[in-house]
């Protein structure tokens, strides 16, 4: 009968040419009980904050845990669990706020454990993030809300870095398998993970639940069908749109604040010439790609950390499409034309689309692109080792001003950092040192290590039966601790 | 009887023989592509030393043979290892994701036979009417779109525009039929044209004949005797489908959503979660040679020749 | 119905050649009729670029027909080299070829395809090398089996007894007998081989961009079926005229060679 059904589906299909899409059946699912279920692009793939690395996981992990130290709107370091001074520039002491929640497992929070938190990611072998703290001499115990951090050397930035949640020393003790099963003091409570993450709120009860949907279309369809309330990023803007014209669905967007660019080699023959870089920087054009195949709110980008960041810089004036003054530069470099390059991206369907176009409007400057669209390993693999001329990835995330040094700072070649294109240039170093941010991205911007493309707009979409919640410029899942059915 | 247990030592150790050359197939791939499970773990900024350390711990810096050596030793010992990414022991994921993957397969099959056999049988009586053009037709548009187009299509046509059935994912129970029609069908376009074909060429051979001219009915020709000789090949085929539907279907999961063994084998190959990886492949060509012996043994049980004979 | 298949065959072949006549240009984006309706100036709509869908379209099958093609003809070499061997030899020559072919089968073909883009760096040489790595394998077992009752027929005996080499015995004897069933195989697998590259085309391992491939097309109009249907129906309808076409081509082959009756 099925199968029946289905011919006669098929048929239906090309008769209506599916153009008569009706609204997605409402669930029946507006009662408190109800489960809030969020479909994500990519699930978390370890709970256990000293592991933890990929956005997914880190987006959760803030909900789950806290830490010591959180970021205001202009990213500088602000106080989570705890309040700080510097008693010397190698002493930080942390005073644990009174009000802080207890453990999921109801221990109280005490100083003990974020010394055993951050003992223990020092102790690990296999930690991601054991290299950040190599600085901490030893942690000492005041009182059971006080804690001291001695540092090796002086380090000002010290407490924009104790981003780790906090995790409960008993069971740090006990070798607790806290990637699959995390107790934390966050807002929200583990409660199972099968196919689903299944997540409580310890304010009041509601069950918020995250599944993995990697297909772009069918997480739409879910929302659409309603077997899903709520899904965020991660869309075509032709999608998008869809969504928006859908009386049954509310679509919320932001500004973003990751930074999307393409990232070049300094070692290649050709692309260390900066007039090449220029030449390449003249032959994008930005606001076509952001008006035409961009979600709402993006933003042309000049560093990666945005105007609203504590250093940032609004004036940096971004380099205009202009292919015949490209091709100009191109020549006083005395290359021949057309330039030909191999630019490297992940299979990912919108990037290998954002490709596609920068090839079209690099032609007329007298460049020829070739795209190389490798799966995501692979490409990352190669984007680390240096073997590429042009890639085109995100920062995502990024709260501090030290991305600057770790990324193109001349001691941060990988494995010492992130300065994957092996940019080296004294002037910057020193600008570093001094920590001038507004000359150290005036330089960077000029000297184009990075050619710099876009803060992509953030965006959420839900169910109109779903309040309070808001997509965030990060496009951090924070908001999952105020959702809410509408009453 | 020895002749039987001839059959099946001579297919056991055949069978262990093509699991080896496959795992050792798979190693060398993995140590080809670029991609190191030390910096996996340890990230970009990890220092040489703490590298050096993890690479000696997990003995990464041994020769090839000897890591492979003491892989088989491990696995002799039924120790998958654990996941690189997620430190999830390797045998509980081989636990929750393999049975979805065989759940999913079984259905998928019994979708096929029932839509594929039936066809075929109705478009070999009718062979050359236009019945059996439509039953052509229809069942080649079938096997003719990828699952990434057909999975999208019956969502929406099944789930968004009529609301019988959900999406995509892993519950309620009904969720797992979108899936299975999405194998089901294209499986029993290549069932029909079989049953077709070879009913066809069984209904000329002489023993057919022979017993249409004894002055048996037509239905007892057809079902008693034809369609016994003519399922040699269609289980040839269901074995050979079965394998590879067995070996995870790795588009129709990444699309509904279902987690079993394909997807998490390219998903562990992106994330090179080798460990992970070694296991799928591992499960996958074990469940391909059984799925392999069982045809086998059905194939000598239901050849009629050797029969009787 | 051959009639209907050779005609759809031919059309599409008079497609391409037209599309060359008319130099079409497939990559010319044009982001202000992105996924546009059909017009007078894009008949069949535009993609998600803004390039003509019908462009795509020629020189599409002409990739996917051509990678199908050279997939077809490598794998069916192979096969039949390795399944004469096997079967024609016998004993540990079948035991060790026959493992081989089994390792094959047995491993996920989509590991295969994701080392050679990674080792190899992706585009269609590889992608049509990954493909024969897991396409011959069906016509080396249909060959051996072949080969083993073709080898104890009368005339390949006396053959052998007047002392023909192994080479002349194989190609002159018995090849040319199974030369038929091979053909329909091969028709068959055309078919088959499309699929394949549209999969791989899926997971972004296919034909690079911008070229354009019918998996590649399909994929992106997957995407867009709820925003621009029209591009998902038109290539979903192209792909399968073509795969029907070629297959009741194959069915009607089968038939005037008679396969079955020459072989057994």
């Amino acid at each position: 009968m099925r199968v029946f059904n289905a011919i006669i589906g098929f048929c239906l299909l090309f008769l209506c040419g599916g153009n008569q899409l009706n609204a997605g059946q409402q669930s029946d699912a507006a009662t408190a009980a109800a489960p809030i279920r969020f479909a994500v692009a990519q699930a978390p793939l370890n709970l256990d904050p000293r592991y933890a690395t990929d956005a997914a996981s880190e987006r959760v992990n803030r909900l789950i845990y806290h830490s010591l130290v959180d970021f205001d709107a202009a990213s500088k370091p602000i106080p989570k669990l705890a309040t700080w001074v510097a008693i010397s520039p190698k002493e930080y002491r942390f005073t644990l706020n009174k009000s802080s929640a207890s453990f999921h497992n109801q221990a109280a929070l005490t100083a003990h454990d974020v010394k055993a938190t951050y003992d223990s990611i020092k102790t690990l072998k296999d930690s991601p993030h054991a290299a950040e703290f190599t600085n901490i001499a030893y942690i000492e115990v005041i009182d059971e809300s006080t804690v001291t951090f001695h540092l090796k050397q002086a380090d000002q930035h010290f407490a924009a870095k104790l981003i780790i949640g906090i995790l409960p020393k008993g069971l740090i003790s006990k070798n607790h398998d806290f990637s699959h099963q995390p107790v934390g003091n966050g807002a929200l409570e583990f409660v199972s993970w099968q196919n689903k993450l299944s997540l409580k709120r310890t304010t009041d009860g509601q069950m918020i639940t995250l599944t993995e949907v990697k297909d772009p279309t069918v997480r739409v369809l879910k929302l659409l069908r309603g077997e899903a309330d709520l899904l965020q990023g991660d869309l075509p803007p032709e999608l998008v749109k869809h969504l928006q014209a859908k009386p049954e669905i509310i679509v919320k967007a932001s500004q973003g604040a990751n930074f999307s660019y393409l990232g070049l080699n300094m070692r290649d023959s050709v692309l260390k010439n900066l007039k090449v870089r220029q030449a390449i920087a003249h032959a994008i054009d930005r606001q076509a790609i952001i008006e035409k195949v961009m979600v709402k709110n993006t933003r042309i980008a000049g560093a990666i950390l945005p105007p609203e960041h504590y250093a940032g810089n609004a004036g940096l004036k971004p380099y205009d499409y202009n292919p015949t003054l490209a091709k100009q530069l191109l020549l006083e470099a005395g290359i021949e034309l057309p330039l030909k390059l191999i630019y490297k991206t992940s299979t990912d369907a919108q990037r290998v689309r954002f490709a596609t176009i920068l090839q079209a409007q690099m032609r007329p400057a007298g460049i020829d692109l070739e795209i190389r669209s490798l799966d995501w390993g692979t490409f990352f693999e190669d984007v680390k080792q240096g073997r590429f001329q042009l890639f085109g990835l995100t920062w995502v995330g990024i709260k501090t001003p030290e991305i600057y040094s770790t990324a193109f700072g001349s001691q941060n070649f990988p494995p010492n950092g992130f300065n994957r294109g092996r940019f080296s240039d004294a002037e910057l170093d020193s600008l570093l040192a001094k920590e001038d941010w507004p000359a150290a991205t005036s330089r960077i911007h000029a000297q184009l290590p990075y050619i710099p493309l876009w803060y992509e707009g953030q965006f959420a979409a839900f169910n109109k039966n779903i309040k309070n919640y808001l997509p965030k410029p990060d496009g951090n899942w924070d908001d999952l601790a105020t959702i809410a059915y509408k009453k | 009887m020895t002749g039987a247990a001839m059959f099946l030592i001579k297919k056991l150790s055949s069978l262990a023989t093509v699991v080896f050359g496959v795992l050792l197939l798979t190693f060398l791939l993995i140590h080809l592509v670029p991609g190191d499970p030390v910096e996996v773990m340890l990230g970009e900024s990890a220092n040489m030393a703490d590298r050096e350390a993890l690479r000696a711990d997990l003995g990464l810096d041994k020769p090839l043979i000897q890591q492979f050596g003491s892989y088989l030793a491990k696995l002799a010992h039924g120790d998958f290892g654990r996941s690189i990414h997620t430190k999830t022991p390797i045998i509980d994921l081989i636990k929750t994701r393999y049975p979805a993957t065989v759940k999913l397969a079984v259905l998928s099959l019994i979708i096929g036979l029932i839509v594929g056999v039936p066809l075929g049988i109705y478009a070999a009586l009718k062979a050359n009417h236009w019945q059996d053009f439509i039953v052509t037709i229809v069942s080649v548009r079938l096997s003719a779109m990828p699952a990434f187009w057909l999975g999208p299509m019956f969502m929406l046509i099944f789930a968004v525009w009529w609301g019988w059935l959900p999406v995509s994912g892993m519950e309620p129970n009904t969720s797992i039929i979108l899936p299975a029609m999405t194998l089901g069908f294209g499986l029993s376009a290549i069932l029909t044209r079989m049953t077709r074909t070879s009913l066809l060429e069984v209904l000329n051979d002489d023993y057919i004949r022979t017993a249409r001219a004894k002055g048996l009915s037509e239905k007892t020709v057809i079902f008693r005797h034809a369609l016994r000789a003519a399922l040699l090949p269609i289980i040839t085929i269901v074995g050979l489908q079965m394998g590879s539907l067995l070996a995870g279907t790795v588009i129709t999961e990444t699309i509904f959503s279902w987690d079993g063994i394909g997807r998490l084998l390219v998903e562990s190959i992106e994330k090179r979660d080798y460990p992970v990886t070694q296991a799928c492949v591992l499960i996958v060509a074990l469940s391909y040679v059984l799925v392999n012996l069982l045809t086998d043994i059905l194939y000598q049980l239901a050849d009629p020749r050797v029969r009787r004979a | 119905m051959k009639k209907f298949s050779y005609s759809i065959l031919g059309s599409w072949l008079i497609a391409v050649v037209l599309g060359h006549l008319l130099q079409l240009n497939p990559n010319a984006i044009d982001l202000n009729v992105i996924l546009s309706q059909p017009t007078t100036s894009h008949l069949f709509g535009a993609d998600d670029l803004g390039r003509d869908i019908l462009a795509r379209i020629l020189s599409g099958v002409e990739v996917s027909l051509i990678v199908a093609l050279i997939v077809t003809v490598v794998s069916l070499g192979i096969g039949v080299l390795v399944g004469l061997l096997a079967g024609f030899y016998g004993g540990r020559v079948d035991a060790v070829l026959m493992q081989i072919t089994d390792v094959f089968l047995a491993f996920p073909g989509i590991l295969l395809a994701i080392a050679f883009a990674a080792v190899l760096g992706p585009g269609i040489g590889n992608l049509i090398m990954a493909l024969c790595l897991t396409g011959w394998v069906s016509y080396a077992r249909l060959t051996r089996g072949q080969t083993m009752s073709l080898r104890n027929r009368q005339h390949v005996q006396a053959a052998e007894s007047l002392g023909a080499s192994v080479p002349r015995l194989l190609f002159r004897h018995i090849l040319p007998l199974l030369a038929s069933i091979l053909v329909v195989e091969a028709t068959y697998s055309l078919a088959s081989v499309m699929i394949a590259e549209a999969s791989l085309s899926f997971l972004g391992l296919g034909i690079q961009a911008p070229n354009a491939s019918w998996g590649a097309m399909l994929r992106d109009a997957v995407r867009y079926m709820l925003v621009a249907p029209h591009y998902v129906l038109i290539v979903g309808g192209c792909l399968m005229s073509l795969i029907l076409a070629i297959n009741l081509g194959g069915d009607h082959l089968r038939d005037t060679l008679d396969v079955r009756k020459e072989v057994s």
